[in-house]
């Protein structure tokens, strides 16, 4: 059962006069428990605008389904596309998948997404460099959600804010919703992302939040945007500004990790959601702000999600942010930004929830935010793990109000009986546990292990 | 807080730095004794440390590189009573790292305060052997050069007869020690602040410690004055900041924490008030040692997170 009144993070002061004398301190969204700060190392990244990227006589490996339900391929090999094409279909709820590039289709076979361990099917596309679209339909823009969320689908669209969750499932499960909050924290170091399009396309996610409100008869709309983005706040005030739109903009705790969904849904509503729970159940709508620029192409100007702005960085000579179409293969994105020594390691997603590249050639995915090449001094190598000398630095952090300690040691013996009671499912695995050990344990891979052990027992 | 130690090393050599104007402030007033004894204690750490390393077969160089040795070393030699045999210093630190910690399965795995325990078997097993402790109207260990104390301390000389060194002290030193009260505490409360600001103790449990102490002395019947100065004697600062507030062997939040220093707190006066010994803390910390365990049970079970716990 939703509850239907929000309780509103901020008072509602009851003039004009009062509203100014309030503003510095009204838009501040709930604090929640734990959390960290991190050095954000934000402007390596985010000094200049999104670049294009040339893809001619690249080998386009664009993954077919999401992970969860795959597609059928709908073209064969030999055959030209356009950018913007069909090229796997399935059943109604699946998720459709569209050529990033024009070129040729060179063969299908399977290929690692960047941030997965195993690889999928894609369809290889020898980009011909011309980037021809295909003729995009003059939209019949949805009217409803049900509408929408088959269009959603059809349309490729999937949360780029990591977890990858198909927008069409969300869009028809969110129905009784009566909040839509939208995620621009981008509380990661390193990633800037979400920063580089709030700044230059705050027009389009504002016209996309508008348009989702209405057509889903959501009356409050909330950004939260981590305070570190003064420009990107001041881009998206414009944009209201300039619309007359109803969105707010509601700063967020400057702490790591202030874009984890239950922390969110805490600051920008108040609202708890507990773990296990869908935001759908406490009726709240999120959205990653990649994403909801993704639909407002989508909607308004008929592009399915065929590229994804990512973020290169670390220790290389030309840091930025690209817009690279999904599939591009990693070393050739990777080489554009010139790392000064090819041997080291490269980091997908950010330095805290993200995770190795799974393999030397693996391909951008619509989930892949950002590429880190490691150095020592920005991203020092984990030293060797010692004992744990129960200090508490990890219960101080969780913003779960876990007991990490206890569940390390738990998960050290296989207990699997004191996982469940310590509540191992809460974790949302944000890392801060793990980065603030002073015996360096790694405590966030160890309840990633254990968690999947424990989903592998309760499936036997 | 860019000084706030972030590894087991670093939090382990603020401990032993932040002990140093103790033991500076103790020395200045009780002699070369207490240099001499700290310094023995830290050795018999180093040495017992690295054999229970090779014995368990574990990385010695390893696993002496997070000092842990090094700040029980230093705590025992604090916590020992002055002038006791090396002999003596060498059963403490045995029952301390060999008994008590590596037993228990090594750093952070033990339930008793290493420290405490070795002091709980010196002063339970060889009450009788141990000097009268020297007060700050009474600091007798302060004459004895360092000739006299490692004679002493090596058995090497018959054991001081303390009547007549009880009665020639005063006189040796022209009242002078009379007139200078008790001045440790002093050096101990400003490393546990230190502690306390770099974030490696908690407030909260020297805090209950002395509030329920200083209660209890109330209850008691004598001058809130007269409870509030009962806390610089003895050990009660240095055991409320550097060994009850020792991370492995003390509750897991902050609920337990207070409890658990109110606990100790409440048992040494106790002991005070009642006891055979001049000072109950040793027996106070290791029974509070032993409740964690449930102390941590009862703020799990008072104390839920923000959101709703789903139990299955």
């Amino acid at each position: 059962m939703p509850q239907l009144a929000p309780p509103l993070p901020y008072s509602s002061p009851a003039s004009p006069w009062l509203q100014r004398l309030f503003k510095p301190f009204r838009r501040t969204g709930q604090r929640w428990r734990g959390g960290i700060k991190l050095a954000d190392h934000k402007a390596l990244s985010n000094q200049t605008p999104i670049q294009q990227i040339a893809v001619k006589g690249l080998r386009i490996a664009v993954p077919l389904g999401d992970g969860r339900r795959q597609v059928e391929p709908c073209v064969v090999a030999g055959q030209q596309v356009l950018k913007g094409e069909l090229i796997g279909r399935g059943e109604p709820m699946s998720l459709w998948a569209h050529a990033s590039t024009s070129g040729r289709v060179a063969a299908i076979e399977r290929a690692y997404p960047a941030d997965r361990d195993q690889p999928v099917p894609v369809v290889i596309i020898e980009a011909d460099g011309r980037d021809r679209w295909i003729e995009r339909q003059p939209v019949n823009t949805p009217q409803n959600a049900a509408e929408l969320a088959q269009f959603s689908l059809q349309m490729g669209l999937i949360g780029l804010g990591g977890a990858g969750f198909p927008t069409g499932i969300k869009i028809a499960g969110s129905q009784q919703s009566d909040l839509l909050l939208i995620n621009g924290a981008e509380c990661e170091p390193f990633v800037t992302c979400d920063d580089r399009l709030m700044r230059e396309r705050a027009d389009t996610i504002i016209a996309a939040a508008d348009y989702l409100s209405r057509v889903l008869e959501i009356a409050q709309v909330r950004i939260g945007v981590e305070p570190n983005k003064p420009e990107a706040l001041a881009a998206l005030n414009a944009a209201v500004a300039a619309t007359g739109s109803r969105v707010q903009i509601c700063r967020l705790p400057h702490r790591y990790p202030a874009g984890g969904q239950p922390m969110l849904v805490k600051s920008l509503s108040g609202r708890t959601l507990s773990p296990g729970m869908l935001p759908a159940e406490v009726g709240v709508m999120v959205l990653n702000v990649a994403t909801l620029h993704a639909l407002g192409r989508a909607v308004f100007h008929g592009e399915p999600l065929v590229s994804r702005v990512v973020t290169l960085t670390g220790d290389v000579d030309k840091p930025g942010n690209v817009e690279v179409p999904i599939g591009m293969p990693v070393p050739a994105l990777l080489a554009a930004a010139q790392p000064r020594d090819q041997q080291r390691g490269v980091q997908v997603g950010g330095p805290m929830m993200g995770r190795e590249l799974s393999h030397p050639n693996a391909v951008i995915s619509k989930t892949s935010s950002c590429l880190i090449v490691r150095c020592d001094d920005l991203f020092p190598p984990r030293p060797p793990a010692g004992d744990c000398i129960r200090c508490n630095r990890c219960v101080d952090v969780c913003p779960m109000a876990l007991q990490p300690l206890k569940l390390y040691a738990a998960s050290q013996r296989a207990d699997r009986i004191t996982l469940q009671q310590e509540q191992l499912a809460a974790c949302i695995e944000c890392g801060a546990c793990s980065h603030v050990c002073p015996s360096n344990l790694p405590l966030r891979d160890s309840f990633r292990d254990a968690k999947r052990e424990l989903l592998a027992g309760a499936r036997q | 807080m860019k000084l706030a130690p972030t590894s087991v090393r670093g939090i382990m050599l603020a401990v032993s730095v932040a002990l140093l104007p103790g033991i500076a402030l103790q020395a200045w007033q009780f002699g070369p004794a207490v240099w001499l004894q700290t310094g023995w204690c830290t050795l018999f750490a180093l040495l017992l440390e690295a054999l229970c390393l090779r014995l368990r077969q574990l990385p010695v160089r390893q696993g002496l590189s997070d000092f842990s040795w090094l700040v029980c070393g230093l705590l025992l030699g604090q916590a020992l009573p002055l002038m006791v045999p090396a002999w003596m210093m060498l059963v403490a630190a045995l029952v301390a790292l060999g008994l008590t910690k590596h037993a228990s399965g090594g750093l952070g795995q033990n339930r008793l305060n290493p420290v405490m325990a070795g002091l709980g078997v010196i002063a339970v097993c060889f009450y009788q052997q141990l000097y009268p402790a020297p007060s700050a109207q009474l600091p007798w260990t302060q004459g004895l050069s360092i000739q006299q104390v490692l004679a002493q301390q090596w058995l090497l000389e018959p054991r001081l007869q303390l009547d007549s060194l009880s009665g020639a002290t005063p006189l040796a030193h022209d009242q002078l020690a009379d007139a200078s009260p008790y001045v440790a505490w002093i050096g101990y409360l400003a490393g546990g602040l230190l502690l306390v600001l770099l974030r490696v103790i908690r407030l909260e449990i020297p805090l209950a410690m002395a509030a329920s102490s200083v209660l209890l002395c109330i209850l008691a019947g004598h001058p809130p004055l007269e409870a509030l100065y009962s806390l610089t004697l003895g050990g009660f600062i240095f055991a409320a900041f550097f060994i009850a507030t020792d991370p492995v062997t003390s509750p897991d939040s902050r609920f337990g924490r207070i409890l658990f220093g109110a606990a100790i707190g409440a048992i040494t006066e106790l002991v005070r008030e009642f006891g055979l010994y001049a000072d109950g803390l040793c027996f106070a910390v290791l029974a509070g040692n032993l409740l964690v365990t449930q102390l941590d049970a009862l703020s799990r079970r008072l104390f839920q997170p923000w959101y709703r716990v789903k139990m299955n």
